[in-house]
């Protein structure tokens, strides 16, 4: 037996190196000038697509953000859905294949992913996204803060010891987060930081030229008072001017309760109130009961992007959520 | 003090008061504007869109300690049983105290410590439930754990009690483990496989022996107990997911022998990715094959196995049904059968209220009924459980 196995391994090897001598002449054929330049191409081609810098993002409006500043330089992928509460991910294994190869992560933070992002990044074995190293983002980081109590106690329902969580709705946070992201892939990217400028710059304008054509729309509904069902429109209802009189939660994370539901009919009609906003992952049954009542008009807005199939980057969660917002105060 | 340093102070004292003025002077225009008309609102809006954004500086939003997170999660009971002289029980069956957080750049430590009564001598006595290290950068995919901890048998091994759906353990489990489980201490390699398509987790471990549990016992030789796990976790579509999971254990028995043992764990879950806090379903089942050597051509062939369905019927309710199946590792003329269902109402992420109630045959003794009643809750902070 071990003769014929030696045999066999000399064949093979003989056919091996008549094999390889083949391949060479038959490359030194195709060498010709005109292959040499093409391949080169390809290699060079083949060179760019490889080193995209691969970004997990926990949401969808990081992920947009994120696509306007990598441009083609980047692939990005969102953890959660737009159509998902972001407080309540779940942490599937498949979330961390993508973890495990990313050159960027990036976060909302603030605690809005405490429950599911640490695991998943803890468990992702890439020392290149932990807390602390250059491919972790901290998207909140500058971002002017609400609602920051002033002691944690979670007598007081869901609260977040270090603000209200919910800042991407307001877009001059998402120039924040922009600059958050361009810092990120400047530090794992140097080599590409005019690019990322110039996108962050671009990505700006535009903010500045939208925010515009937004507040003019909403500037005859300042004051407006609208009820929501939880505690995250605080940004929003900032930069807009709004008015949130009061939450279909009774604390934030609490499902509505018969006695809240009272007190919100009660304020829907001492304060002729027009709309009771919601999002997505909440279901309607408790502003149903208020709108049977009251005739109050109940509106889902978008959360984050691609919440609706309609709302496709960050300026469409704007566009999206104002036009629908004006219809229903008109 | 002598003159000079005085006179620094007080010129200083003075531009510092200067500096507010300035500031107040130029606060209360900006209200003046503001406060004016509302035409003026898309002059403001151009005003500050020529203003470049706030430079970004670095917050410190951490706890200002080196602390690590700790929780408390109190688990209160109270339970009854048809059968014996007492029926009726109340108890803090466990306070467990958890300490968690980053050693260095490099690991991280976990420790659990269970504060619980002693059900023989009925006194209070401290354990460490858990308590290890995790390495943070390994390469290859790599992660080392070393210390005490709950070795990767199936799924419902590695959870904490007060985590799962029921209040009892399923009988197979007891049978072979015990009812802290097999938890043991030593060295777990695991290792990340490249696959694409799905997720693929293999673990080794490789602990002393040290676990209370029928099935294996601590050597009095240097034999050890090895684990080895396979996770499969595949993602079926957004809401629905599948996992298989292959165990095979090695270790001595309590008859100074080898005791060999094949689990299988299967779990399906559908959990609607847009109401994913309303409603849910999860089917769970675990699969024990134990081969133990007894003595000089004598072995033991056992089997047991658990499968349970949890339904989310609202936000807040749960519903688990559990079928269970069981021997002993070493006598398999014993057979149980039991049946349970619990009702869980999860107040918020920090406390739910359980009922269980639970029917068991076996092949010796009459028909018995249990019942129990659980509380748990957590002060402090709440680790992120497993999916």
């Amino acid at each position: 037996m071990k003769t014929s196995n030696n045999n066999s391994k000399v064949t093979s090897t003989v056919r091996f190196t008549d094999a390889l001598k083949k391949f060479n002449s038959n490359w030194k054929h195709i060498m010709t000038k005109k292959s040499f330049v093409f391949l080169l191409a390809l290699g060079i081609c083949s060179g760019i697509f490889a080193d995209t810098i691969k970004i997990v993002t926990t949401t969808t409006d990081m992920k947009s953000i994120a696509e306007f500043i990598g441009g083609n330089k980047v692939s990005v992928t969102s953890i959660a859905t737009g159509y998902q509460n972001p407080h309540f991910v779940d942490p599937k294994p498949s979330y961390i294949i993508s973890l495990t190869k990313a050159n960027l992560f990036v976060t909302v933070g603030l605690d809005l992913e405490t429950g599911w992002s640490p695991q998943l990044l803890s468990s992702s074995r890439n020392t290149k996204i932990q807390k602390g190293s250059a491919g972790y983002v901290d998207a909140s980081e500058g971002v002017n803060l609400l609602q920051v109590p002033a002691a944690a106690n979670r007598a007081e329902g869901d609260i977040h010891i270090y603000g209200n969580p919910h800042y991407w709705l307001d877009p001059i946070n998402g120039k924040t987060i922009a600059r958050n992201i361009a810092n990120g892939l400047e530090r794992v990217d140097p080599a590409n930081k005019s690019f990322y400028e110039a996108n962050l710059v671009a990505f700006n304008n535009k903010i500045d030229t939208k925010l515009k054509e937004w507040q003019g729309k909403m500037a005859g509904y300042k004051g407006s008072k609208i009820i929501a069902y939880h505690n995250e429109w605080v940004y929003f209802e900032t930069r807009f001017g709004l008015q949130i009189v009061d939450f279909m939660e009774p604390k934030p994370g609490i499902p509505p309760t018969p006695s809240q539901l009272v007190k919100v009919i009660k304020e829907v009609t001492a304060n002729k109130i027009k709309v009771i906003i919601s999002s997505p992952y909440f279901t309607t049954s408790s502003s149903d009961v208020v709108a049977k009542q009251t005739g109050v008009k109940e509106l889902t807005l978008a959360t984050s992007v691609r919440a609706f199939d309609s709302v496709k980057d960050y300026f469409g969660l704007f566009d999206y959520n104002i036009d629908h917002l004006i219809t229903v105060l008109k | 003090m002598n003159y000079i340093t005085v006179s620094k102070y007080f010129v200083t004292i003075i531009l510092l008061l200067v500096l507010v003025a300035m500031n107040n002077v130029c606060l209360s225009q900006v209200t003046a504007d503001s406060t004016s008309k509302d035409s003026l609102l898309l002059k403001q809006i151009e005003e500050q869109m020529k203003t470049a954004p706030p430079p970004v500086a670095p917050q410190t939003r951490s706890s200002l300690s080196f602390n690590p997170d700790i929780g408390v999660i109190g688990d209160f009971r109270g339970s009854y049983i048809s059968k014996g002289q007492r029926n009726f029980d109340l108890y803090l069956n466990e306070t467990e105290v958890s300490l968690q957080a980053a050693v260095d750049p490099y690991a991280r430590a976990d420790f659990f410590l269970s504060f619980a009564r002693n059900p023989e001598t009925g006194e209070y006595g401290v354990e460490v439930e858990e308590g290890y290290l995790t390495t943070l950068s390994l390469p290859a995919r790599l992660q080392l754990k070393v210390g005490k901890f709950r070795n990767a048998v199936g799924r419902i091994n590695t959870v904490h009690p007060h985590a799962l759906p029921f209040i009892d353990m399923p009988n197979a489990y007891v049978n072979y483990f015990g009812e802290e489980g097999l938890n043991d201490e030593g060295f777990s390699l695991s290792w990340l496989l490249p696959t694409k398509a799905f997720y693929q987790e293999i673990i080794f471990q490789t602990t002393s022996g040290y676990t209370e549990s029928p099935a294996f016992a601590r050597s009095e030789k240097n034999r050890l107990l090895y684990v080895s796990h396979l996770k499969n976790f595949f993602t079926i579509n957004d809401d629905n997911t599948l996992e298989l999971g292959l165990t095979g254990i090695s270790g001595p028995n309590d008859s100074a022998r080898v005791s060999n043992m094949a689990a299988l764990d299967l779990t399906y879950k559908w959990k609607p990715v847009k109401l994913n806090t309303y409603h849910s379903l999860t089917w769970q089942s675990e699969f024990y094959f134990n081969h133990a050597n007894l003595m000089d051509n004598f072995s033991v062939n056992s089997f047991g196995m658990y499968s349970f369905i949890q339904y989310q019927l609202a936000k807040r309710w749960f519903l688990t049904g559990r079928y269970d199946y069981g021997q002993k590792p070493f006598d398999k003329t014993l057979k149980e059968n039991a049946f349970s269902l619990t009702a869980g109402w999860y107040a918020t992420e920090f406390s739910k209220l359980e009922f269980e109630t639970k029917t068991t045959d076996d092949n010796i003794d009459k028909r018995y009924y249990q019942a129990w009643l659980r509380w748990i809750f957590v002060i402090g902070a709440h680790g992120a459980h497993q999916y």
